[in-house]
C-alpha cells in the first residue's frame, strides 16, 4: 500500500477515526495504520469532538450514525471551531443520499458509503490529504 | 354535643362509610390491578416482538418510502436555547425534513438570535389558511443561503396551540411533528417514528415516540451524550413515572389498537389529516390528547381504515419539573386537560362504531386515570381516620397499605425489566438501585401529593368551566415557558 | 372489613414476592448481557486480528482467511455471526473472502436448514445470512420465506432478496406486501425492489393493478424512482381513478418524473379546485418537474389561486421553465406568491 505523501522523516500524519461500530473502527484503524498514518480511534461523537479539540488531527474520518453526537454534529462543531479547515470524510450508511447532502451542506470534504471497500477508503484519504497540502 | 359523642358519631360514620364503600373499592382495586396486569402482559408481548425485531433488524435508512417531515417548533421566549435546538433539529438523520419555527410573539431576543444565526431574509409569502388562526402573522423568514430548510414565522402571541396551527399552515411536507423547542431528539429518532408510515403508507395517520426525562444527563450541542440519573429525587420519581407510562401504558394500548394519547412532546401526524380535523384546538388544555381523540372520532365516523401507532424507542428527551411548584402546575393542567377531553368525547363511550377506543381505551381512562385520584384520596383519608378511631387494627392497616402500594411498585418494576431488556439506556448499576428506590419512594408523599394536585385541576375545571377558558389556557402557556 | 385477613396477607406476600423476583430479573438481564458479551469477546479475541486483516483487504497471501476457516465449536458460531455483521460493512474482495470462510464453515448450508427452524430469530438471521453471502441458489427458499408467519422473517427474506438482487424475486416481493394478515412492510419491500435490475418493470406494471393500496403505492413509487416509462399508462390510470389519495399523489409525483408532453393534460386536470388540495399541489409540482411549456397557461391561471401555497408552487414551476415560463410571470409581479418564488430562486442562485 502506498505510504502517505510527504517528508519521510517527518512525524506521521495524524488521523482521527470515530465510529461506534467496533468492527469498522478497528478495520479503518488497521488499514490506515498499515498505510503509515498515526490513527486515533474513538467510539462516539463526544469523544471524537474532545479528541479533536485536545489535539486537532490532519484529517478526520467520522461515521454519520453514532449515538449522542452524530458524525454530522461533530462535523458541524469542527467547522465552527478554529481548526475548521481540517478535511473530514464521512462514513455513511448505504443509499442515504440525504446524509451525503446534509454532510456536504455542513462542510464534509468527501464521503464513503457503507458497505465500503477499505481500499477505496484509503485512496480517498490519500487524495484528500494531497489536496489539502 | 360532647367530645365523646362527636368521636362516637365519627366512628360510626367511618364504620358506615367503610362498609358502604368496601365492596366497590375492592372491585375497583381488583379491576385496576387486573387491567394493569393485562397491560403488562400486552407490553411484555409487544416487547418480545420488539426484541425479536431488534435482534433481527436490518438497517433501514429511510430510502424511498420515507415521507418528508416538517418539524414544528413553537417558541415563546426561548432566546437561550433556540439556535442550538434548531441546529440540532436541522441535522437530524433523515432524508427529507424541514424545520418550521413559530415565534409566538416572544418579548425577548428569540427572533433576533435566529435571524443572526441563520442570516434570515423576509419573504413576501402568504401562508395557506387551511387551519383557521386568529392571531396575525407578522412575517415569514428563510435563511439567505436558500438551501437550509428552515422557515421562521413571527406572529402575535396567542399560545402554543395557535403557534402550532400556524406552523402546520406553513409546513410543506406530508408529515408534521410537533416538538417543543427545549426537547432533545435522538439523531435517528425521526427514522424510528416515521418507520410505521413507510411500512403502512396508506393507513398510518399518527405515531408517537417515547419520551424520557433528560435531567442529569450530559447534553452537548443539543444531543444527549451520556445518559445519567437526575440529581434529585423529584425528577428521579418522574423518570419512573415516564418509564411506566410509556413503556407499559402506551405500548400496551398500541398493541390493543386503542392508543388515544400521543404526547405533545413528540407526536408525528399526517398533515392532511390534521388539517382535515381542523388542527389543534386553541381553547383546549389537553390539546394533544384532544387532537388524537378528534382524529379517532372523525376517521371512525367516516368508517375509514387507519392506524395510530406507538414507537417504544426513546426518541425525545425533555426537562421535567424539579420543584414541587412547577410539578403541581403541570399535574393540575394535565388532569384538567384529561377531564375536559374525556367529557367532550363522552359520546364515544360504548358505541359500536368507535370499536376499541370506545369500549376499552376510553372507559379505562375514565375509570383509572380520571377517577383514580378521587378514590385514592378517599383511601388516604379513611385509613388513618379508621386507625385513629380504632375501627381497624394497626397490622391490618399496614397490610392494606403494603398491598396497595406494593402493587404500584410491582408495575414499575415490570416496566424496568422490559426497559432493561429492550433498551438498556443506563450503563451504571447505581442507576438501577436508584430507580428501584424511586419506585418505592414514589409511594411515600409523592403519590399523595399528585393525587391532590390532580384533583385540584379537575375541581378548577368543574368550578370555573364557563368563564375561565381563555385565561386558563394562557396561564398554561406561561407555565410552559417558565 | 369484608376482606379476610388471611387473604390480605396472602396477596401481600404474593406481591412482595413478585417485586423481589422482578428485581432479580433486572439484575439477571444485566448480568447475562455482560457475561455473554464477555464470553463472545473472549472466544473471538484470537480470531479478531485475522478477521480485521481480511476485512481490511490486507490479507494478501490468504493466511489470515485460512486461519479463520480453522475455527470450531462455539467460537465458530460466534465468528460466523461476526462475519455476517462484517458483510454489512465491507464490500469488494474482502467480502468475497469472508463469504468463502462462511462456506468452508458450512454456515450457508446451516442457514438453509435454519430457515425452517422453530425459532423466529433463527429463521430471520438465516435469511439475512443467505442474502449477505449472496447465495443465489437459495432465492426460491427466500421467496418462500416471504410468506413466513413472522414479520421479522418476512422482512429478513425481502432484505436478503434485495441483496442478491435477482429480479426473479420482484413479483413475489411485491405480492407479499398485500398478503392478508401476513403483509410485508412496504418500506422493506421498496428497498429490496430498488436493488433489483431493470427486469422488474413488468412486475411493477402488474403491481399497479393490485387490489391492495399499499402494493399499488409501492409499485407506482418505484416506477417513478426507477424511471420505468412503460408504466406510464398505469400511472395515469391510478392518478385518474384510484380510490386512495396517497396512491394518487404518488402517481402524480411519478408522472412528473418520467412523463411526456402528453401528460400535461392529465396533471392539469387534477389541479382543478374540486380536487383534494394535497393532490393539486402534487400535480403542480409534477408539472414543474415535467418542464413542458404546454403547462404554462394552466400554471399562470393557478397564480391567483385561493391557496397561497399552490400559487407559489405554480410560480416556482414557471420559473424553472426557461424564458417562456419567466415571461408568463410578467403580468403578475404584484402577487406575493410570484415575489416569494422569485426571491427564493434568486437566493438559491446566489449561493450556488
Amino acid at each position: 500500500m502506498s505510504a502517505p505523501a510527504g517528508d519521510p522523516d517527518a512525524s506521521p500524519v495524524r488521523v482521527l477515526v470515530a465510529d461506534d461500530d467496533a468492527d469498522i473502527r478497528d478495520l479503518v484503524e488497521f488499514k490506515l495504520t498499515q498505510a503509515g498514518y498515526a490513527v486515533e480511534a474513538v467510539p462516539d461523537g463526544i469523544s471524537a469532538w474532545e479528541a479533536f479539540a485536545a489535539n486537532p488531527p490532519q484529517l478526520a474520518v467520522l461515521d454519520v450514525m453514532m449515538p449522542g453526537l452524530s458524525g454530522i454534529d461533530v462535523l458541524r462543531k469542527i467547522r465552527e471551531s478554529e481548526f475548521s479547515s481540517v478535511p473530514v470524510l464521512l462514513l455513511s450508511a448505504k443509499s442515504r443520499d440525504s446524509d451525503v447532502d446534509t454532510g456536504f451542506a455542513v462542510g464534509a470534504d468527501d464521503y464513503v458509503i457503507k458497505p465500503f471497500s477499505p481500499r477505496e477508503l484509503l485512496h480517498r484519504v490519500n487524495g484528500m490529504l494531497a489536496r489539502a497540502r | 354535643m360532647s367530645w365523646d359523642g362527636f368521636v362516637e358519631g365519627l366512628r360510626s360514620f367511618v364504620v358506615w362509610s367503610m362498609d358502604a364503600t368496601a365492596v366497590p373499592i375492592i372491585i375497583y382495586f381488583i379491576l385496576i390491578n387486573t387491567s394493569l396486569l393485562l397491560l403488562i402482559v400486552l407490553a411484555y408481548l409487544e416487547f418480545r416482538a420488539q426484541q425479536r425485531r431488534r435482534s433481527t433488524a436490518v438497517s433501514w435508512q429511510g430510502a424511498g418510502l420515507a415521507p418528508g417531515v416538517s418539524l414544528l417548533v413553537p417558541a415563546y421566549n426561548e432566546e437561550a436555547g433556540i439556535v442550538m435546538a434548531v441546529k440540532s433539529f436541522l441535522t437530524l438523520r433523515y432524508p427529507r425534513h424541514e424545520v418550521v419555527v413559530v415565534d409566538d410573539g416572544s418579548s425577548d431576543q428569540t427572533f433576533a438570535r435566529l435571524a443572526e444565526a441563520f442570516d434570515l431574509v423576509q419573504v413576501p409569502r402568504e401562508l395557506p389558511h387551511e387551519i383557521p388562526v386568529r392571531a396575525t402573522v407578522l412575517g415569514i423568514y428563510v435563511p439567505r443561503d436558500g438551501r437550509t430548510r428552515l422557515v421562521v414565522v413571527r406572529k402575535e402571541n396567542s399560545g402554543r396551540s395557535e403557534a402550532i396551527n400556524v406552523a402546520i399552515n406553513a409546513a410543506s411536507e406530508p408529515l408534521v411533528a410537533m416538538i417543543d423547542g427545549d426537547s432533545i431528539l435522538e439523531p435517528d429518532g425521526l427514522l424510528h417514528v416515521t418507520r410505521p408510515f413507510a411500512d403502512d403508507p396508506t393507513r398510518m395517520v399518527a405515531t408517537g415516540g417515547a419520551i424520557r426525562p433528560v435531567n442529569g444527563s450530559r447534553v452537548v450541542s443539543g444531543r444527549i451524550v451520556r445518559v445519567e440519573m437526575p440529581q434529585t429525587w423529584l425528577p428521579r420519581i418522574q423518570l419512573v413515572e415516564y418509564l411506566r407510562a410509556f413503556l407499559l401504558g402506551r405500548t400496551g394500548w398500541s398493541r390493543l389498537g386503542g392508543l388515544i394519547l400521543i404526547s405533545g412532546a413528540f407526536g408525528l401526524f399526517r398533515r392532511d389529516v390534521v388539517v382535515e380535523v381542523g388542527g389543534l384546538d386553541p381553547d383546549s388544555i389537553g390539546e394533544d390528547f384532544e387532537l388524537v381523540m378528534r382524529i379517532h372520532k372523525r376517521l371512525r365516523d367516516e368508517g375509514r381504515d387507519y392506524a395510530i401507532e406507538f414507537v417504544p424507542e426513546p426518541v425525545s428527551w425533555t426537562e421535567v419539573p424539579v420543584t414541587a411548584k412547577v410539578l403541581r402546575n403541570q399535574r393540575r393542567r394535565w388532569h384538567r386537560g384529561l377531564w375536559e377531553t374525556l367529557w367532550a368525547y363522552r359520546t364515544m363511550l360504548f358505541r359500536r362504531k368507535y370499536g376499541r377506543v370506545g369500549w376499552l381505551a376510553l372507559p379505562y381512562y375514565w375509570l383509572f386515570e380520571l377517577i383514580a385520584p378521587l378514590l385514592e384520596l378517599f383511601g388516604i383519608l379513611i385509613v388513618p381516620l379508621a386507625l385513629a378511631l380504632g375501627v381497624v387494627n394497626v397490622p391490618y392497616a399496614i397490610l392494606f397499605l403494603v398491598l396497595a402500594y406494593g402493587y404500584a411498585v410491582l408495575v414499575t418494576l415490570s416496566a424496568m425489566v422490559v426497559d432493561e431488556w429492550a433498551f438498556h439506556k443506563h450503563d451504571r448499576w447505581r442507576a438501577v438501585w436508584q430507580t428501584i428506590a424511586a419506585s418505592v419512594l414514589e409511594n411515600i408523599g409523592y403519590r399523595q401529593a399528585t393525587v391532590w394536585w390532580r384533583l385540584e385541576g379537575w375541581w378548577s375545571s368543574l368550578r370555573g368551566k364557563k368563564h375561565v377558558w381563555g385565561v386558563m389556557t394562557r396561564t398554561g402557556f406561561d407555565e410552559d415557558a417558565a | 372489613m369484608i376482606v379476610g385477613a388471611a387473604l390480605l396477607v396472602g396477596a401481600t406476600v404474593v406481591i412482595l414476592g413478585a417485586c423481589v423476583l422482578l428485581i432479580i430479573a433486572v439484575v439477571a438481564v444485566r448480568a447475562r448481557r455482560h457475561s455473554r458479551n464477555q464470553r463472545d469477546e473472549m472466544l473471538l479475541s484470537p480470531l479478531r486480528q485475522p478477521l480485521i486483516t481480511v476485512a481490511a483487504g490486507e490479507d494478501d497471501d490468504g493466511t489470515a482467511a485460512e486461519e479463520l476457516t480453522w475455527a470450531t465449536g462455539v467460537s465458530r458460531t460466534v465468528l460466523d455471526r461476526n462475519i455476517a455483521e462484517m458483510l454489512t460493512k465491507v464490500r469488494g474482495v474482502p467480502a468475497e473472502q469472508l463469504v468463502h470462510v462462511l462456506e468452508v464453515h458450512g454456515a450457508v448450508d446451516a442457514a438453509v436448514d435454519d430457515l425452517t427452524s422453530r425459532s423466529t430469530v433463527k429463521r430471520a438471521r438465516a435469511a439475512q445470512l443467505l442474502g449477505l453471502a449472496r447465495a443465489e441458489r437459495t432465492v426460491p427458499l427466500l421467496v418462500e420465506a416471504l410468506g413466513d408467519e413472522s414479520v421479522e422473517v418476512r422482512n429478513s427474506a425481502a432484505y436478503a432478496l434485495g441483496l442478491i438482487g435477482d429480479p426473479v424475486a420482484a413479483g413475489p416481493v411485491l405480492a407479499a406486501i398485500g398478503a392478508p394478515e401476513r403483509g410485508l412492510p412496504a418500506a422493506t419491500a421498496a428497498e429490496a425492489l430498488q436493488s433489483m435490475g431493470v427486469g422488474i418493470s413488468g412486475v411493477l406494471r402488474d403491481g399497479m393493478a393490485d387490489p391492495n393500496a399499499r402494493t399499488r403505492m409501492v409499485a407506482a413509487h418505484l416506477s417513478g424512482e426507477r424511471s420505468f416509462t412503460r408504466g406510464l399508462p398505469e400511472l395515469r390510470r391510478l392518478l385518474d381513478f384510484d380510490p386512495d389519495l396517497t396512491v394518487r399523489e404518488t402517481s402524480a409525483v411519478a408522472i412528473g418524473r418520467l412523463g411526456r408532453g402528453e401528460d400535461v393534460g392529465i396533471l392539469v386536470s387534477h389541479t382543478a379546485s374540486s380536487e383534494p388540495l394535497a393532490l393539486r399541489r402534487a400535480c403542480v409540482v409534477a408539472l414543474g418537474e415535467l418542464g413542458e411549456t404546454e403547462a404554462i397557461p394552466a400554471l399562470v391561471l393557478l397564480l391567483g389561486d385561493a391557496d397561497p401555497r399552490l400559487a407559489e408552487l405554480a410560480a416556482t414551476a414557471l420559473l424553472t421553465m426557461g424564458p417562456d415560463g419567466r415571461h408568463a410571470l410578467a403580468g403578475h409581479d404584484d402577487e406575493p406568491a410570484v415575489r416569494t418564488a422569485r426571491l427564493l430562486a434568486s437566493l438559491q442562485k446566489a449561493s450556488a
